[in-house]
């Protein structure tokens, strides 16, 4: 409950546009198979590549599947796929970073040492490199991403960890006795955990992107399951006789990403102080004006 | 300040020696045994003598140091081993598509810069105002597109429907290079945007800037003369790290437009899981983004007056 508080305070001052877009993209993701007009997977050659209509709302790919169904239904993919993604690293990350915060000195020093590595790597070309030792497949896309996310969520765990642990309450509970354990679990890791996660949700663009990306190349999810970058790689041979079954899936995702960034822009810049706010800015830029044009005056 | 460029050069290698370290152990730590890859590759139907002999004739029963050891020796001389798959040489094939994909990274990186600086400085020019707002707008959904639909796009728009750049190709010269520059410059040009916008306001609300328009200066030209270099190192750091990320980005823009490049080749070897085509590239691409921040870095050093007089003690 208080988590749920807190998230909902932290998220009060963001663009309502895409917050809307991100609980639509959350709704959809959910009620996804309840809501679809069609089967997503039926194919039906005889009704394939027909465009706008009634029958078949945003139309019908190559194999005469369902656009919109199937539209709907990898919004459920991206946000399954992201969710898994985010809980493993979160919880990776959480964990050290936290466990850095708390403990400081070499313990500190070791994991940070190895986020700094991690981080150094774009996520996308370890996760690649993963999936070329491993192997192609839905799981070990997810558990690629997680391992290549987690130092970010380390970092920012971290970081909120120090300055918790910096607070008078902690120095109290230390003074009236309080176990490790007690302050880890009962003080430390609920505090953090509240603004990891708004930092996690302004950062899952990325996330999707990358998820679409990987499917897009063939390496994540596999045919003939809906998801944005596979029906976008699956409709590209036909770019020039029906370039809505390429438009639709990536103007989909594009949204879901504005979205999260737009979310992670306001939210960087709630966090970072701005060197000065618009008005003020104004003010000093009309008195630097009224002094110059008292310059111009003295010596005309 | 030599003192600092030796400093960062050791890290360098230090981190270059770890980046080794985590290929060879990738391809180590892979499922299965590579023998019996290389044996099918000779004779279908290798019988375990066979495969016996190819694991001592590839050193797989040497210690794991001494394969290392042997590896990076190798490495060094551009000898990345044979492909488990094909059989071909995998420095050899490397070494053909390195142009390829240094042209696409300089092309998209000169398109970011000019697009970042172009967008910037049109926000900077009139802070809050419409065309600011708009360039922000523009630089939002160009950082969120990602690169493949945008490639589609592009593809659709210029070259399906409009005829001036061919849809696919290396060979042509400059008409076939400018679809995949855009395509793969766009969002780092727009990330670095934002930088070129914010960093520009936050230096004219400095002190120096009041003092400058007191003394009559124009705002524009105080942005161009003063605030520009002062951003200077900001935007170079940024540029490395989307440097960074438009060097992943080849790896879906070469297939995209068929070019014969790195990414590409490190693109079929994940695919079909060859693991020296994977470690190749990853280890060429690691020790790229090495060198690219060590550069970046010393860049820095010089353009940044600070940070020079304090390398200098």
């Amino acid at each position: 409950m208080r988590l749920a508080h807190k998230l909902r305070e932290s998220l009060a001052g963001f663009p309502p546009l895409a917050l809307w877009v991100l609980f639509a993209f959350a709704v959809v993701g959910v009620l996804g198979p309840y809501i679809v007009p069609h089967d997503p997977l039926k194919q039906n050659l005889l009704a394939a590549g027909q465009g706008f209509g009634w029958d078949h709302w945003l139309g019908t790919d190559h194999l005469g599947r369902d656009t919109f169904s199937r539209l709907i239904t990898s919004a459920r993919t991206s946000l399954v796929g992201i969710t898994l993604v985010m809980a493993i690293a979160l919880v990776i990350g959480l964990g050290l970073g936290t466990l850095a915060g708390y403990h400081r000195g070499w313990v500190d020093e070791v994991i940070m040492r190895v986020t700094d590595v991690g981080l150094a790597m774009p996520s996308l070309i370890i996760a690649l490199a993963m999936i070329g030792i491993f192997g192609t497949g839905y799981w070990n896309m997810i558990i690629a991403l997680a391992l290549a996310w987690w130092p970010a969520f380390a970092r920012v765990s971290r970081a909120v960890a120090t300055t918790v642990m910096n607070k008078p309450h902690i120095e109290a509970l230390r003074v009236m006795g309080a176990s490790p354990l007690r302050i880890y679990f009962g003080h430390l890791l609920p505090a953090t955990t509240g603004s990891v996660l708004v930092y996690a949700t302004a950062d899952a663009g990325g996330l999707a992107l990358s998820i679409a990306t990987l499917s897009f190349l063939g390496l994540g999810v596999q045919p003939p399951t809906p998801e944005w970058g596979q029906m976008l790689v699956d409709s590209l041979p036909y770019l020039e006789s029906d370039p809505r079954q390429v438009i639709l899936p990536g103007l989909a995702l594009t949204l879901v990403v504005v979205a999260f960034n737009f979310l992670g822009e306001s939210l960087a810049l709630n966090r970072v102080p701005r060197p000065l706010p618009a008005k003020l800015l104004r003010l000093r830029r009309d008195e630097a004006a009224g002094w110059s044009a008292l310059a111009k005056g003295v010596k005309a | 300040m030599l003192r600092f460029v030796f400093g960062r050069a050791r890290n360098a290698a230090v981190l270059l020696v770890l980046a080794s370290m985590l290929c060879f152990g990738l391809v180590v730590s892979a499922p299965g045994n590579v023998a019996v890859l290389v044996a099918e590759l000779r004779t279908p139907g290798a019988t375990f003598a066979q495969i016996a002999v190819i694991e001592e004739e590839l050193g797989l029963n040497d210690p794991l140091p001494i394969r290392y050891a042997n590896w990076l020796s190798g490495v060094t001389e551009g000898d990345f081993g044979i492909s488990y798959k094909t059989g071909a040489d995998v420095g050899d094939a490397m070494a053909g598509r390195l142009s390829v994909t240094a042209t696409l990274l300089a092309g998209a990186a000169g398109f970011a810069v000019l697009l970042s600086l172009g967008l910037g400085f049109l926000g900077a020019l009139r802070p809050y105002g419409v065309v600011d707002t708009l360039t922000r707008a523009v630089a939002l959904v160009g950082a969120s597109t990602p690169t493949f639909f945008l490639g589609a796009m592009l593809i659709y728009g210029f070259a399906l429907s409009l005829g001036w750049f061919p849809t696919f190709g290396f060979g042509d010269g400059l008409r076939s290079w400018i679809l995949p520059w855009i395509s793969l410059g766009m969002l780092p040009g727009c990330v670095l945007s934002r930088i070129v916008r914010v960093g520009l306001e936050e230096e004219m609300t400095r002190p120096f800037a009041l003092t400058a328009r007191a003394k009559g200066l124009t705002r524009n030209v105080i942005l161009f003369r003063d605030a520009l270099p002062n951003i200077a190192p900001a935007y170079l750091n940024a540029l490395g790290a989307q440097a960074t990320a438009m060097t992943v980005g080849s790896v879906v823009i070469e297939p995209l437009f068929a070019w014969p490049g790195v990414g590409a080749l490190f693109l079929q070897g994940v695919q079909f899981r060859d693991f020296m085509v994977v470690q190749a590239g990853l280890l060429i691409f690691i020790s790229f983004f090495i060198l690219l921040n060590l550069a970046v870095d010393i860049a820095v050093m010089f353009l940044d007056p600070k940070l020079r007089r304090q390398g200098g003690h």
